[in-house]
């Protein structure tokens, strides 16, 4: 791969980026660090501009491009805020404590505070369950509590609870 | 103090309008501004139809502005002057920047010579049809794409030639315009050359001790150190008859090499845009409309040749760079604008101003800039359809 660097005066400096025959990738980075990145098929053709970004948000995709930038979202803390409380979904794997028992005799609620308020089994919702539904391995539990209490309900459902 | 504020608020104001409009019209800024002067200044070309503006005179305070414009303009020009790209390209960049020379400078100094001019206004002729605008070329470059493809290689590098040609040329041309006598006029290059060969030597040797000087965690104190000392090697230029143009363009030269281009860039080019803003408005204040009519003919004849001219020479600087007739074309519509360093060329004529030095050059630079900045949009603007035109006519 070979990069052509060009000082363009009054503007930055223009990189040339060969990516395979005549292909190039051209990037004009400006002095107030906007960059503009423009697409050539081959010498023949015009080149497209793709798309400009600031300073900032051209470090972060650099970053990606590069790999050294993931960020993944934390399924473990997905949490829609409700005020002091939050929403979480705990799964239910197949060595919990509470598989098979029913949801009062769990303790999800007297033990750490939160409340059920929706079981999700497979493609079907049970929405507000009754205290006599019993836990199946497999279900996702959608409770709501604080944080604390969310916390605690999570170590009570999982697995080496 | 009322009146001198009101008044510069007025020129501002009016410089802030102009450029607002050329940017909805998709026009350069530098005629907006130019038209603007014209419109303010003292000839009053909306009096007769009933249109009185308030006037802004050429004062002191709009003169100085404008004289750091300049200053401004070619400080900028020698910080972004890159040597390692003429050293790298320089073959490619002597050829073009030569062919772009001896075809434009050569129609500009057949121009003065046709209409009876003395050498030293045909010199201020040739040089001002000769050059065209970094500004304006770079600019369009930019907002059409090209500068992605290969047609922008050859228009960068013959800017980058006619930069360090026009500081050269600004030099020779103030120290042989302040001197009368042949003796006189020896004894002035060779001050400003010994100036000049101190400030490069200065500039070359002396980066390690800017890169020390100019360093401060303050914007402020950052600014107030450019500007404060570029100002003064600007100023102690002058007063020893040397080009104050040069000077801050060596001194730029001198600022390039070290870590702080960047931060002069961010935080000085504010500046250097108000002042070139106020610079291209004076312009037009100083000029003296009743003398438009009288260069009519010369105008119309410098349009179209050096038109012309320009196409000439990038075509054939295109095909230096081994490109198609269609980019080759490209390069001399690209390279057509003139702006800034014409007007920079025009002001140091009227400070001379003897003969048409004075009166008719800057008339017909600012008649020359003003058409030839929107011309050479347009046909930027217009290339594609203009190569097909051409295409299809050669069958």
């Amino acid at each position: 791969m070979t990069v052509y660097e060009t000082d363009v005066p009054g503007v930055g400096k223009k990189f040339e980026v060969e990516i395979g025959g005549d292909e190039r990738l051209v990037v004009l980075l400006h002095h107030d660090g906007k960059r503009e990145v423009f697409h050539r098929p081959d010498s023949d053709t015009d080149a497209e501009r793709l798309f400009t970004l600031d300073g900032r948000l051209a470090r972060e995709v650099g970053a990606i491009l590069q790999g050294a930038y993931f960020q993944p979202v934390e399924t473990d803390n997905v949490g829609v805020p409700l005020g002091g409380a939050i929403i979480e979904w705990l799964d239910v794997g197949e060595g919990s404590p509470v598989v098979d028992k029913t949801l009062a005799e769990s303790g999800v609620r007297t033990e750490t505070g939160v409340s059920v308020i929706a079981i999700q089994r497979g493609a079907e919702t049970v929405p507000n369950p009754d205290p006599t539904e019993t836990i199946a391995a497999g279900d996702i539990l959608v409770t709501l509590g604080t944080r604390e209490e969310q916390s605690a309900a999570g170590s009570l459902v999982s697995d080496d609870g | 103090m009322a009146e001198l504020l009101l008044e510069l608020g007025v020129a501002v104001a009016a410089i802030a309008l102009a450029g607002a409009l050329a940017g909805r019209i998709g026009l350069s800024v530098i005629p907006a501004y130019i038209v603007a002067g014209l419109l303010l200044g003292p000839s009053q070309p909306l009096a007769p139809v009933g249109v009185t503006l308030p006037v802004v005179a050429y004062g002191e305070v709009i003169q100085l502005l404008a004289e750091l414009g300049i200053v401004f303009l070619l400080f900028f020009l020698g910080l972004e002057f890159s040597v390692d790209q003429l050293l790298r390209d320089r073959r490619k960049i002597t050829a073009v920047g030569l062919i772009d020379f001896a075809v434009n400078f050569g129609i500009g100094a057949a121009i003065g010579l046709a209409f009876g001019w003395t050498l030293l206004e045909t010199l201020f002729l040739a040089g001002l049809v000769y050059i065209s605008s970094s500004a304006i070329v770079t600019k369009s470059l930019i907002e059409t794409g090209w500068i992605a493809n290969d047609e922008s290689a050859p228009i960068l590098g013959t800017l980058v030639f006619e930069d360090i040609l026009i500081a050269v040329y600004l030099a020779l041309l103030a120290a042989v315009a302040n001197g009368g006598s042949l003796r006189e006029a020896g004894v002035s290059v060779g001050v400003a050359f010994l100036f000049l060969g101190g400030l490069s030597a200065v500039a070359w040797y002396g980066s390690a001790w800017f890169e020390r000087l100019f360093t401060t965690g303050s914007d402020e104190l950052f600014v107030l150190r450019v500007v404060g000392l570029t100002t003064l090697v600007a100023g102690a230029a002058l007063a020893l008859g040397v080009s104050e143009a040069v000077a801050a363009f060596f001194f730029g030269t001198g600022l390039s090499q070290t870590s702080h281009v960047e931060r002069i860039e961010r935080l000085v080019s504010p500046a250097r845009d108000l002042f070139a803003a106020v610079f291209f408005f004076a312009i037009g204040l100083s000029t003296d409309l009743t003398l438009l009519a009288g260069v009519a003919v010369l105008l119309v004849v410098a349009v179209v040749t050096t038109t012309a001219g320009k196409l000439v020479s990038g075509v054939l600087s295109g095909r230096v760079y081994g490109l198609d007739r269609r980019r080759s074309l490209r390069v001399g519509l690209g390279l057509v604008p003139r702006g800034e360093f014409s007007l920079v060329l025009v002001a140091l004529a009227a400070g001379v101003g003897t003969g048409r030095l004075g009166s008719v050059l800057p008339a017909f630079a600012v008649g020359y800039v003003l058409v030839m900045s929107v011309v050479g949009s347009l046909l930027v603007a217009r290339a594609d359809a203009i190569t097909d035109a051409i295409a299809a006519a050669r069958g």
